[in-house]
């Protein structure tokens, strides 16, 4: 599957920064999946669980404390005031 | 002469004992350097993301009413966050600072750094250990504030990191938000619309800046620590050098005294 750039920032550093396949959060309409290929998008984002999908075969979860997803062409940025893995 | 060259010798311990102490403190702020400047890196890393997303928002026609964007009137209340440092022997650090809030009289201020916070008699905030957590709920309260009215303007005074040897102190005026210049019109989908987003993005936006300038500040605040007491470490060799120079011709003197007295006494 395609991969897209994706950071996540945090006022610590960022705490991600590499390619990824999907990246699942919840906003505030709801729970919403990121693929390579999305138009530009702005929402804010709710506290909860969030997914990141590096492959088919990698997964990896944290919690984060609520943010702003920016959706653009060459990048896509999660700002988040607090996150952790889990 | 042996009174004058026993007190020669009791300053010239003290001054030594100055500095051990300057070297130490300097060597502390120099481990605590490379650490601070990585912080101040991720700090300034996340203020510039939330700057862009900041930029994109106040762009937007519709935002353009949203109570973050009234323009400030010369007359309005105005509000300060003033960060300075845990600690004094950082040079003109703190009181750079000061100075800079000093032409704002009126202004109600909110200190960061236990040296500010006992100038303006404050509840004790440290610079050094100031968490993001600390950041956000100072933001979402002034955030709150700034949307009732409460104030017309918020500044953040604070030291920015230039390099080694220089650090300035600075103003940013960071509410009411500006349209930045460089905004370009984004075909971006919002959800659920402009106004809410940039309502939940202001606090985000605050403590991002926040987090910065405490980051930057602690950093300048080491840098300028190590630069005083690289000097003061400097002055106080020269200090002991010249009071040896002193004791040994004291001594010398004494000696040349007492073989003078006793070829005297040995001649009668």
């Amino acid at each position: 599957m395609n991969t897209y750039k994706l950071i996540i920032s945090t006022p610590d550093g960022s705490v991600f920064d590499d390619n990824a396949e999907i990246l699942v959060v919840r906003g505030t309409e709801g729970e919403l999946a990121v693929m390579a290929g999305h138009i530009p998008f702005i929402t804010a984002v709710k506290p909860g669980k969030c997914k990141i999908a590096l492959s088919e075969s990698s997964e990896k979860t944290a919690t984060i404390g609520g943010g702003i997803l920016t959706v653009q062409n060459d990048k896509t940025t999660l700002l988040c005031s607090d996150f952790k893995w889990d | 002469m042996s009174g004058n060259t026993k007190t020669l010798k009791l300053r010239i311990k003290s001054v030594d004992s100055t500095l051990h102490l300057t070297k130490a403190m300097g060597l502390v702020a120099s481990s605590k350097m490379r650490k601070a400047n990585l912080a101040m890196a991720a700090g300034r890393q996340y203020e510039k993301a939330v700057q862009n997303v900041v930029d994109l928002l106040t762009a937007v026609p519709d935002c353009q009413s949203s109570p973050f964007m009234r323009e400030y009137k010369d007359g309005g209340k105005t509000r300060l966050i003033v960060i300075a440092g845990d600690r004094g022997l950082a040079g003109g650090y703190n009181a750079n600072i000061f100075r800079t809030v000093r032409d704002f009289n009126e202004a109600e201020i909110i200190p960061i750094g236990k040296r500010a916070c006992e100038r303006y008699g404050k509840e004790i905030v440290s610079s050094e250990k100031f968490y993001a957590a600390d950041a956000f709920r100072l933001a979402k309260e002034l955030c709150e504030q700034f949307a009732n009215g409460e104030f017309d303007r918020l500044g953040i005074v604070s030291t920015n990191y230039i390099s080694m040897m220089t650090q300035t102190p600075d103003i940013k005026w960071v509410l009411p938000l500006t349209k930045s210049e460089n905004a370009q019109n984004t075909a971006a989908v919002f959800e659920p619309d402009e106004c809410t987003i940039l309502d939940i993005a202001v606090p985000e936006y605050l403590s991002g800046m926040i987090v910065s300038c405490v980051r930057e500040s602690f950093a300048s605040e080491v840098a300028a620590r190590r630069m005083a007491m690289d000097s003061a470490g400097k002055n106080a060799q020269q200090m002991i050098d010249e009071l040896q120079l002193e004791y040994n011709r004291a001594r010398q003197g004494a000696i040349t005294q007492e073989i003078t007295e006793i070829v005297a006494g040995a001649g009668n």
